[in-house]
C-alpha cells in the first residue's frame, strides 16, 4: 500500500512537471551577453583565450543575465561586428595599424552604439601599459579621431553596475581607475591596464591560469567584479545612475566607508 | 427697377458745358446794346430793324448750340444696403414672452417696408462665414463674430454697399465691449453702420459667465478662473460653484469647490484643479441655480481639455538584463520627452554573487510600492521578458488590469519569461492583452525556431508601423524564435504575425498586436529580437534607427499620439445640446472596412447612445456620421475601423453656450458702434426709420439727333444776318 502511495506520488510529481510550460531554452540567448573576441590589428583572438568563456560562465552564476558559454569571434571588417553590442580587443604585443576596411568596420558598430572593451594582457605587475595597450590606444584614436579617453572612476556607473567597487583591479592591480571614451554619456571604449583577461583565465583543469598580483585570491574576486560590472554595464547601462537607485547607494557608500 | 423711356432737348454733345451759356450771354448782351442803340436813335424802320437784329443774334445762336433732341432709357437704381443679422444662439434668449429673434425678424421687416427703394441684402453673421438669414426661424450660430462677417464683404467681389445695418442684441464676441471707436470705424471703413438693438430688458439670470485655464498637464495643478454673473434684478451674495471632471463608467469626480461673493453682479473665483491622466477630459463648472433664475442652462458649463504631459512617465521593468532590455532602456532614456522609472531584476534568488549585500548594488524591488501607491502615475507600464510569479506580483496583476482599463497603457515584451512562460495566462492581466494566452497545463511557451515576422494588411496600413516601414519597407531581420500568443481578442489587431506557425484556430500566429482595453491600450510583442533593428545587417544599413521607429510608433499609439491614430475625428461645429450634429471622420488607412460608432455620455450611467453609420465606401478619405440631437453633457465617440482599435474623441455639448453665458444685451455698444461710424442707432420695437442714402438714376441707353442739321442752322444764321444788314444800312444804321 505504501509503495503503491509512494508510486502514485511520484507519478504525479512527474506529471506536474511535465505539465508545467515548457522553459523556452535557447530562446533569448542571441539577446545574452556575448563578449566577443575582436580580430584587428592582426591580433588573432584573445590574449587569454579561456577568459571570455570564464567571464560569461561567472556572469551566469552570479547574476541574472544570461551569457553565451562560448563566445564568439569576430572580425573588425567583417559585417557581422555590427550584429551585436560589445566586443573585447585583448593582446600582449602591439597591434598592427588597423586596415581602411577595420577602420571602417569600427566606426560603424560605433555609430550604432557599440561598445569595445580593450584589455592590456601584458600589462607590467606595476601598472604599465604593454606596447598592445599604447598601440591599441593609437589604433582606437584613428578610428575616433575626434575623442580623447579619460579617466573612470568609483563615481562612474561602471563601478556601481552590480557590485560596489572602490577601483579597478585584474590580473594586475594597476592603477585606480579606468579609461574610456565617452560618447553620448555613454562609455564606449573602455581601456583597462589590467589584464582583467588574466585574473578570468581558468584552464580544462580548473586551475587559474595566471597567478594575481599583489592581492592573489582577493584581488581575483575584485577583478571578476569588475568584469560582471562591465557587462552589467553592456546590458543595462546606465540603470544605477537612475534617481530611484541614487539616494539608496549613497547611503549604502557611507555605511560602507567606500569613497 | 423698370426702366423708363425720356426725352430731352439739349445742345450739339461736341461742345463743352460752358459753350451755350457764353453764347447765350453774348446773345443777351447783343440785344441789349441793339435797344440802347435803338432808343437813341430817331431813324425811321426802327421797329424792322430790331426785329430781323433780334432774328439773326437768335439764328446765329442756334447756329452755335445746334439743339438736338436726347432720348434714353433710365433707371432709378436705390441704394445698396447690407443688412448684418445677428444669428447667434443669444437671439434665441426671450425677452418677455417672445425670443429676441421675433423682434429681430420684425425689425428687418419693417426696414423693408421704410425703404423700398433700398437694394437691401442680408447676410447673417456669428461664425466664421456669413450665413443665409432664415426669418423665422431660431438662431443656432455659437459665436457672433461681426467683425469677421465684415472682413468677409470687404473681401467679397459684389458692388461695395453704401451703408450697413446691423441687427443684433449688442452681445458680440468682436467687437468687443472694450472696443475703441477707432476699432469700430475699422470694422468697415467709410461706410456708415446704423444699429438696431433688439432687446431692452435683461433678464433675471445667475450664470458661470467665463472659465478661463491655461493648457492642463496631467498631475500638475492648473490654476481656474471663474466668473459668475447674477443679473436683471436678481439677489445673489454667494453662489457656490463645483468643478466635476465627467468620467466614463462613473459619477463625475469632485476636484474643486469654493463660494463666490456677488458684488455688484459679477464675482470672480479662482480655484486649482488637477488632472490625473492625459488625454481629452471634461470638465463641469456649476453653481447652485438660484431661485428665479429664468435661464438655468447657463449655470453648468462643460469645457473640454486637451491634457498633455509634462512628460511621459514610463515604468519600466524587466526580468533580467539582456541586449533587448539595453536597446529598450536607451532608446527610452534617450528621449527627452520620457520621464523613466526603471526596474530590472539583476540577481534572481539562484545567483550567487559571492558577496555580501552591503557589497552589491542591489536594491529590493519595491513590488508592493510600485503596484499600489505608484501605480496611477505612471502613463505606460512595459513588462520586458519578466516573470510575475517569483516577485509576488500576482497580487497586484487585478490592480495592473484595472489601471490598464481606467486609461494606462501597456506593454508585454516577449523573451522566455513573458506571456505563457511567465504565469500570465488566466491572470486578471491576460485579459488586458490584445492576445489571448494558453492557460492549460503543459502549453507551450516559446517557438525557439528562428522567425523573420511578416506584416499584416493591417500592419501594413498601421500609422504606427509607418515609421519602420519608411525605413525598411516590408523587410525585417530575423529573430531567435517567438513566444507562443494565441488569436487576437475582439477589438484588436494583429500588425505582425509568425510567417509559419499558427494558433489553436488555424490563424498565423501572432507576434505583434495592439489592442483598446476599455479607457487604455496594450501591445503585446512576442519577440525578445527587436533589438537587431539595430544590431544586424538591416540595422546597420539604417544606422539603428529602425529600433527607435518601431519604438516611436508602438509608445507613440499607446500614449493616443493623433500621428499614429488609425483615424482622426472632428465635429464639423461645436455641440449644441437639441441639435443635431456631424462628426467627421478623416482617415489614411482600412478603407472600405466597417466602421462603428460608439456613443458614451460621460459621468452618467455609462449608457451609450445608437448611432447608426454607413460603411466606409473603398477609397473614401472621409467619412461624415449624422449625429443625432444629444442632451446637453459630455460624450466620448468611439470610431472603430474593421477590427482597428478605436479612436476616440471626448466632447460637450452645452445648452446654452458662450452665447448664453451673459445673457444681458448690450444695446450701448450698437450706440457707441453707430455713432463711431456716422449712422443711427434705432430699437427694434420701434418703427425703423434709418437715414439712408438717396437713389441715383441711371441711363441704359440714349440717343442724340439734330432737331435741324446744322447746315440749314448755319444757312439760316447767315442769311437773316444778311437780312439784319440790309434793313440797317436802309434805315441809316452803320
Amino acid at each position: 500500500m505504501a509503495k503503491a502511495y509512494v508510486v502514485l506520488c511520484a507519478a504525479a510529481v512527474v506529471s506536474l512537471v511535465a505539465a508545467l510550460p515548457k522553459p523556452a531554452l535557447g530562446f533569448g540567448d542571441t539577446g545574452a551577453f556575448d563578449p566577443r573576441v575582436l580580430v584587428a590589428g592582426g591580433v588573432k583572438g584573445a590574449a587569454r583565450v579561456s577568459s571570455p568563456g570564464r567571464w560569461s560562465w561567472e556572469l551566469q552564476q552570479r547574476t541574472s543575465a544570461p551569457a553565451r558559454l562560448r563566445p564568439s569571434t569576430v572580425r573588425a571588417d567583417d559585417p557581422s561586428l555590427a550584429s551585436a553590442p560589445f566586443a573585447v580587443w585583448s593582446g600582449e604585443t602591439s597591434p598592427d595599424p588597423l586596415t581602411a576596411g577595420e577602420i571602417a568596420g569600427l566606426r560603424r558598430y560605433f555609430a550604432l552604439g557599440g561598445m569595445l572593451l580593450v584589455d592590456d594582457a601584458g600589462a607590467t605587475d606595476s601598472g604599465q601599459p604593454s606596447s598592445f595597450g599604447v598601440g591599441a590606444r593609437r589604433e582606437i584614436s584613428r578610428v575616433m579621431p575626434d575623442t580623447t579617453p579619460i579617466a573612470i572612476g568609483p563615481e562612474h556607473v561602471v563601478f556601481r553596475s552590480f557590485y560596489l567597487l572602490r577601483r579597478a583591479e585584474g590580473r594586475v592591480r594597476g592603477p585606480k581607475t579606468l579609461d574610456a571614451i565617452v560618447r553620448g554619456g555613454q562609455a564606449q571604449v573602455i581601456f583597462t591596464t589590467h589584464d582583467l583577461g588574466g585574473a578570468l583565465a581558468r584552464g580544462v583543469t580548473g586551475s587559474w591560469e595566471h597567478p594575481v598580483v599583489p592581492d592573489g585570491d582577493t584581488q581575483r574576486e575584485h577583478a571578476i567584479r569588475l568584469a560582471v560590472n562591465v557587462a552589467m554595464y553592456v546590458l543595462c547601462s546606465n540603470y544605477k545612475d537612475d534617481q530611484v537607485h541614487a539616494a539608496w547607494l549613497m547611503r549604502r557608500r557611507a555605511l560602507s566607508g567606500a569613497p | 427697377m423698370t426702366p423708363e423711356h425720356v426725352t430731352r432737348l439739349g445742345f450739339a454733345q461736341d461742345l463743352p458745358p460752358w459753350a451755350p451759356l457764353v453764347a447765350g450771354l453774348l446773345t443777351l448782351a447783343s440785344l441789349v446794346l441793339l435797344a440802347v442803340e435803338l432808343r437813341r436813335s430817331e431813324r425811321a424802320r426802327r421797329g424792322l430793324v430790331a426785329v430781323t437784329a433780334a432774328v439773326a443774334q437768335l439764328a446765329l445762336f442756334l447756329a452755335v448750340v445746334r439743339p438736338v433732341r436726347v432720348a434714353s432709357s433710365e433707371s432709378v437704381v436705390g441704394p445698396r444696403v447690407v443688412v448684418m443679422v445677428d444669428q447667434s444662439r443669444s437671439l434665441a434668449l426671450k425677452d418677455g414672452a417672445e425670443a429676441r429673434a421675433k423682434l429681430r425678424d420684425r425689425a428687418l421687416e419693417s426696414l423693408r417696408k421704410s425703404a423700398p427703394s433700398a437694394r437691401i441684402s442680408m447676410i447673417g453673421f456669428g461664425g466664421d462665414k456669413p450665413t443665409k438669414v432664415a426669418v423665422g426661424a431660431l438662431p443656432t450660430e455659437s459665436h457672433s463674430d461681426l467683425r469677421k462677417a465684415t472682413a468677409h464683404l470687404a473681401e467679397s467681389a459684389d458692388e461695395r454697399p453704401e451703408a450697413l445695418v446691423v441687427v443684433s442684441d449688442g452681445r458680440l464676441e468682436d467687437p468687443p465691449e472694450d472696443a475703441t471707436d477707432a476699432a469700430l470705424v475699422d470694422l468697415f471703413p467709410g461706410a456708415k453702420v446704423h444699429t438696431i438693438a433688439t432687446t431692452r430688458r435683461v433678464p433675471k439670470d445667475a450664470s458661470v459667465r467665463r472659465v478661463s485655464a491655461a493648457g492642463a498637464v496631467a498631475h500638475v495643478p492648473l490654476p481656474l478662473r471663474v466668473d459668475v454673473g447674477c443679473d436683471g434684478g436678481m439677489t445673489c451674495k454667494e453662489l457656490t460653484v463645483v468643478a466635476r471632471e465627467l468620467r466614463e463608467n462613473g459619477p463625475p469626480a469632485l476636484l474643486a469647490s469654493g463660494v463666490a461673493n456677488v458684488k455688484d453682479g459679477i464675482a470672480h473665483l479662482d480655484l486649482t484643479i488637477t488632472f490625473e491622466r492625459a488625454g481629452p477630459r471634461v470638465l463641469e463648472v456649476a453653481i447652485e441655480t438660484p431661485e428665479g433664475d429664468e435661464i438655468p442652462e447657463n449655470d453648468k458649463r462643460y469645457i473640454t481639455f486637451n491634457v498633455t504631459r509634462e512628460r511621459i512617465r514610463v515604468l519600466h521593468v524587466a526580468g533580467r538584463p539582456t541586449n533587448d532590455v539595453r536597446a529598450l532602456r536607451q532608446w527610452l532614456k534617450g528621449d527627452a520627452s520620457v520621464d523613466l522609472v526603471a526596474f530590472f531584476i539583476l540577481r534572481t534568488p539562484t545567483d550567487n554573487p559571492n558577496a555580501s549585500s552591503d557589497e552589491l548594488a542591489l536594491i529590493p524591488f519595491p513590488v508592493d510600492e510600485l503596484f499600489s501607491e505608484h501605480l496611477p502615475s505612471f502613463d505606460a507600464v512595459v513588462l520586458q521578458d519578466f516573470d510575475a510569479q517569483p516577485y509576488n506580483m500576482e497580487k497586484h496583476l487585478p490592480a495592473l488590469a484595472n489601471y490598464v482599463r481606467a486609461g494606462g497603457g501597456l506593454v508585454m515584451v516577449g523573451g522566455p519569461n513573458s506571456f505563457v512562460a511567465g504565469g500570465y495566462a488566466d491572470t486578471p492581466l491576460a485579459e488586458v492583452l490584445p492576445v489571448r494566452l494558453d492557460g492549460a497545463l503543459g502549453a507551450t511557451a516559446a517557438d525557439q525556431a528562428k522567425v523573420v515576422p511578416t506584416y499584416t494588411d493591417e500592419g501594413r496600413d498601421a500609422p504606427l508601423l509607418a515609421p519602420l516601414r519608411k525605413l525598411l519597407g516590408d523587410e525585417l531581420p530575423e529573430m531567435p524564435g517567438a513566444n507562443v500568443l494565441g488569436d487576437v481578442r475582439e477589438g484588436s489587431i494583429a500588425l505582425m504575425r509568425h510567417p509559419n506557425r499558427s494558433t489553436k484556430s488555424g490563424l498565423r500566429m501572432p507576434l505583434l498586436a495592439i489592442g483598446d482595453q476599455g479607457n487604455g491600450r496594450s501591445v503585446a510583442l512576442g519577440l525578445d529580437g527587436a533589438w537587431q533593428l539595430q544590431f544586424s545587417d538591416v540595422g546597420a544599413r539604417t544606422s539603428g534607427r529602425g529600433y527607435g521607429a518601431l519604438w516611436d510608433g508602438l509608445l507613440g499609439w499607446l500614449m493616443r499620439d493623433p500621428r499614429y491614430e488609425p483615424a482622426q475625428l472632428e465635429l464639423t461645429s461645436d455641440c449644441v445640446a437639441g441639435q443635431p450634429g456631424t462628426l467627421r471622420v478623416h482617415t489614411p488607412a482600412y478603407m472600405g472596412e466597417k466602421v462603428h460608432l460608439d456613443l458614451v455620455r460621460l459621468g452618467a450611467d455609462g449608457k451609450g447612445v445608437n448611432v447608426p453609420v454607413a460603411d466606409v465606401p473603398r477609397g473614401a478619405r472621409t467619412l461624415d456620421i449624422p449625429l443625432p440631437a444629444l442632451a446637453a453633457g459630455a460624450y466620448a465617440a468611439r470610431v472603430r475601423l474593421g477590427q482597428a482599435p478605436a479612436t476616440r474623441r471626448d466632447f460637450a455639448c452645452e445648452a446654452g453656450g458662450d452665447e448664453w453665458a451673459d445673457s444681458r444685451p448690450d444695446p450701448e455698444r450698437l450706440k457707441r458702434l453707430a455713432k463711431a461710424t456716422g449712422g443711427s442707432f434705432q430699437w427694434a420695437d420701434e418703427p425703423v426709420v434709418l437715414p439712408l442714402p438717396k437713389p441715383t438714376v441711371v441711363a441704359s441707353e440714349r440717343h442724340v439727333s439734330p432737331i435741324v442739321p446744322p447746315w440749314v442752322l448755319v444757312l439760316g444764321a447767315a442769311a437773316s444776318l444778311a437780312v439784319s444788314l440790309f434793313v440797317r444800312r436802309r434805315s441809316g444804321l452803320a
